[in-house]
């Protein structure tokens, strides 16, 4: 999960309560996520992926100021009407947009960064990497008005920011690294989307702004814009900015976005409501609140309850874009309450434990092996070709492998065990023999009869290593662990070329094989770099 | 010097000769040479061992229900040989062996051990215990803190030992375990556990995707339908869902990323009358990461449900805390916390000893999104441990390699789990 850095000394000027540390860290458990590291003066703290609302200062304050009940309840944001127009062109590929003024900033070193951080994180996150959302923020008394939303030819041109050349667009994609990295999200389009005003392009999203445009410390009044192929995440996310922003004290004026003869006015900040019985409440937490205490809990959460008709009206505040449902409420409410008030309690479920047979039977199966002395080991499923064909002198096979794999040795799901003994033995030449280890673990081989297109398989492998191991002493091992198990087995002479010829045998169980024994051929030893003789057996049991 | 003595048996045959001499003589002296079976039986002791050995010698056969003389020996080599072997005197080979077998005679013991009456001896033989000469010798003294070679057991992987205690926990608590496939559909991984179409979690940075087949198969197409419809608009859960859905996404192979993909399966076959039901399931998993000493690709969980009428969330607390004390954990706290599949949602913190607080597990009672569609309409309790973590904790070791180590040494060493 990401983590976000802010700055303790701004934290605590929004909350406007002297926190220790312990006390900060222990209100920000209760908002979901976990404080990473702190010094004097930093905090940083791993992101909620539900509540953008709170990757911000501002909002994380917020909450924590309602949560302390210092201002509980609902907070409500003041929202100025529309001067500002804009004329949006429909792009199927990025058709919606949404945009705020907000007036009167105090561009402190607090506020710009906490500007720079916000837009990061939301169109890292929310905005998937800009493909979702797209977020600029201008230096609005810098834009001219007329302003559209509509797409150009590539050859139009930019001043992009951090520079000072002028340059198309089309240059912009292919030479700067913020159009290196994001241009992908346009590929394929003839013509490219962007803001305009009288003077031109101030916007190239999602790749970005204009130089022009620029925020600095002398900014008075911002422009939020901001575009995507989701129209509720960008109304929401929109909500979220503004309202944090709107925590320093600026004001909120909406902007009426013409889309043909349509329009409509962003942001909406008006609450939602959900209703909710008391009863359910309880049912599903286990607890015994009175509406009271339910809506002093949910108070601290930053809604506003009311009685309606015997259920409560909880008001959900704009900038929370997690409520899908009336349990993310009743999550709430438990969270308002303090889970640390809650007593854990195991009921009574009447209900008989029982393992699983693959289990169970593992189970027998490593008590035997072990009795013979021989040592458990435990392997990684995940190996590669190298290991599963060539070093035990094989042709490959077909097996389930990783579209994307992140380093050379775990490239592919192991098919058989014996190769990861063989690892083993190989990583141990210098400790003392005799070295007789197992596994009894899954594989995965393909099967195009099964829902997922391959079956995991539970096996046995037993590998014999010291100087005077033979096929003999591995049969021996084998019948003694068939018999004990009740399988009855034959043995049937075999030709693969892991085995040293003549020395090899299909094991068949009820006219099927279910594995084999050998002594390992010297050509797969020194393929392992093993200088002591090895038999081993690899079977599957039938349940 | 004598080499043999006879046991008491033998004794009991030099005077009252061999069993079948005894019985040959008397059939001899009948007046139509032969006696009815129960007669024969009655006239001599050991009357069985005494007719084997005539009718192999062929000096007596049966005939209905009598026993007839066939031949009367001149000479009975076995007895002479008993007498001579009493007297100390030469035997042949064979007829030693014969009686030998026949535990007439035993081997008088000369070895080593009558050399050793009243000396210090190192080793206790089965000699000097058969011979009862251990009464007349004395033991060397050892030094009792002789170094001695090491000895490595069979043992079970410390880790296994870890699991084992869990799976033993789970099973009295009432749980039945489950398995489910290592190649998944992302539809089980994700798509019925209500995570969107485009989570981030779902990326090719956190799911390994399977290269060849590309696509598992829609079993069963009703299902498909009410996870598709929740996730497109809440469908009748009351959610308002996430408006879009990928069923080409959920239809992709992928290695399981998380066991809870088991708990979806397992929820989708239960029916009325298997509740209420607890399942458990403790199995392999696989994220892409750079494989060190936090970080592994291949990773168990611990996963479980508890679905039945009227669970609550404290309820939930409840199995958190019984399966944090496995772990040795003094004090559980319980902090908010978020997984896209339930609600409300929690991390169990355990006070351990010498460790502090650490993070056990997350848990939370899964959202309506979740059980509708899978045909469930009571709670369901769920929670998950990284278990190899909690397995590091117990076993005190700092790197995740070790649990699938190839440290043979490590292995060997390890002390047991207690």
């Amino acid at each position: 999960m990401p983590t976000i850095t802010y700055d303790k000394k701004d934290l605590l000027n929004l909350i406007g309560k002297k926190l220790s540390d312990e006390q900060l860290e222990e209100v920000i458990h209760s908002m979901k996520t976990n404080v990473e590291e702190k010094n004097e003066n930093e905090i940083t703290i791993e992101l909620t992926p539900d509540r953008p609302d709170l990757f911000g200062i501002e909002g994380l304050a917020r909450a924590i100021k309602q949560y302390l009940g210092l201002q509980t309840g609902l907070k409500k944001f003041a929202v100025n009407s529309p001067k500002l127009h804009v004329k949006a062109s429909y792009l199927p590929y990025r058709p919606h947009l949404a945009a705020a003024v907000v007036r009167n900033v105090s561009m402190t070193d607090a506020f710009i960064k906490s500007l720079m951080n916000i837009q990061d994180v939301l169109t890292d996150t929310v905005g998937r990497k800009r493909k979702k959302i797209a977020i600029g923020i201008h230096d609005f008394d810098k834009i001219m008005p007329n302003i559209n939303y509509i797409e150009v030819n590539p050859s139009e041109k930019i001043v992009p920011l951090d520079t000072n050349e002028e340059m198309t667009l089309a240059e912009v994609l292919e030479k700067i690294p913020k159009g290196k990295d994001y241009g992908h999200i346009l590929a394929g389009l003839k013509k490219l989307p962007v803001w305009t005003d009288v003077k031109g392009i101030f916007s190239f999203p999602p790749i970005i702004n204009s130089e022009r445009t620029r925020v600095t410390e002398k900014t008075k009044n911002l422009l939020v814009e901001l575009t995507g192929i989701d129209k509720e995440a960008v109304l929401q996310t929109l909500n979220i900015i503004v309202t944090n922003f709107a925590e320093r004290g600026c004001a909120i004026e909406s902007v009426k976005i013409f889309h043909g003869d349509k329009s409509e006015v962003t942001p909406d900040l008006n609450p939602t409501f959900i209703d909710l019985g008391i009863d359910e409440t309880n049912e599903l937490i286990g607890l015994d609140l009175k509406k009271g205490d339910a809506i002093d809990a949910i108070n601290r959460m930053g809604y506003d309850a009311s009685e309606n008709k015997g259920l409560l009206r909880v008001f959900i505040p704009a900038y929370r874009t997690d409520i899908l449902h009336k349990v993310d409420v009743i999550e709430d409410v438990a969270i308002g309450y303090g889970f640390d008030k809650f007593v854990p309690h195991l009921p009574s479920v009447p209900t008989v434990g029982k393992s699983h047979s693959v289990e169970k039977l593992s189970g027998k199966v490593r008590q035997l092996l072990t009795g013979y002395g021989f040592q458990e080991i435990i392997r990684p499923v995940l190996t590669n070709q190298k290991n599963l064909f060539d070093k035990m002198n094989l042709d490959r096979e077909n097996v389930i492998e990783l579209e994307n794999p992140v380093s050379e040795e775990y490239v592919c799901l192991r098919n058989w065990l014996l190769p990861s003994l063989m690892e083993v033995l190989s990583a141990n030449k210098h400790v003392e023999y005799p070295q007789n280890i197992f596994e009894v673990g899954d594989i995965v081989v393909p099967d195009e009869d099964e829902e997922t297109m391959s079956r995991t398989v539970r096996k046995v492998a037993v590998v014999l290593a010291h100087s005077k191991t033979t096929y003999a002493e591995i049969k021996g091992v084998v019948e003694s662990l068939l018999k004990q198990m009740s399988v009855n087995y034959s043995f049937k002479e075999t030709s693969s070329r892991t085995f040293i010829e003549g020395r090899q045998a299909e094991v068949i169980s009820n006219n099927k094989s279910i594995g084999f024994i050998g002594e390992i051929s010297p050509v797969v030893l020194e393929q392992w770099e093993l200088e002591m003789p090895c038999a081993a057996f690899e079977i599957r049991f039938e349940l | 010097m004598k080499k043999y003595e006879l046991t008491q048996e033998g004794q009991e045959y030099l005077k009252k000769g061999l069993p079948e001499k005894q019985l040959v003589v008397i059939l001899n002296k009948q007046p139509m040479k032969s006696l009815p079976f129960d007669e024969a039986k009655k006239s001599i002791g050991n009357f069985y061992i005494g007719l084997q050995w005539a009718l192999k010698n062929k000096w007596a056969k049966s005939y209905g229900k009598d026993l007839v003389l066939a031949k009367y020996p001149t000479d009975i080599p076995e007895q002479n040989a008993l007498e001579k072997l009493d007297k100390g005197e030469y035997a042949e080979q064979n007829l030693i062996n014969t009686l030998l077998q026949r535990k007439l005679i035993k081997k008088i013991i000369t070895s080593e051990a009558d050399k050793l009456v009243g000396k210090e001896i190192t080793n206790l033989t089965p000699q000097l215990l058969k011979s009862g000469l251990w009464k007349q010798v004395k033991f060397q003294k050892y030094d009792v803190n002789v170094p001695v070679s090491k000895i490595y057991p069979g043992k079970l992987h410390p880790y296994r030992q870890v699991i084992e205690e869990v799976r033993e926990k789970l099973i009295g608590l009432g749980f039945v375990e489950a398995k489910g496939p290592l190649v998944e559909l992302n539809f089980w991984n994700m798509d019925a556990l209500f995570v969107p179409s485009d989570h981030p979690a779902r990326s090719v940075h956190d799911i390994f995707m399977v290269k060849e087949p590309e696509f598992g198969k829609v079993l069963d197409k009703d299902l498909w339908k009410r996870v598709e419809e929740t996730q497109k608009t809440g469908w009748i859960t009351g959610s308002k869902g996430w408006k879009n859905w990928d069923f080409e996404l959920a239809r992709k192979l992928i290695l399981r990323s998380q066991t809870t993909a088991v708990s979806a399966r397992v929820l989708s076959k239960l029916k009325k009358d298997d509740l209420p039901h607890k399942m458990f399931v403790i199995d392999r998993n696989f994220r892409p990461d750079v494989v060190d000493a936090t970080h592994a690709i291949d990773f168990d969980m611990c996963e479980g449900i508890v679905v039945g009428e009227g669970l609550t969330f404290r309820h939930l607390l409840g199995y958190l805390k019984e399966i944090a004390e496995t772990f040795g954990a003094e004090k559980v706290r319980f902090k908010p916390s978020f997984f896209p599949f339930t609600e409300p949602s929690t991390e169990g913190v355990a006070l351990i000893k010498d460790l502090g607080w650490v993070e056990f597990g997350g848990a939370g009672i899964f959202r309506p999104e979740v059980t509708h569609p899978l045909g469930v309409e009571v709670p369901v309790l769920a929670w998950g441990l990284g278990i190899g973590r909690l397995a590091m904790i117990k076993l005190g070791i700092t790197d995740i390699r070790y649990l699938y180590s190839d440290n043979l040494d490590w292995l060997r060493n390890k002390e047991v789990v207690r």
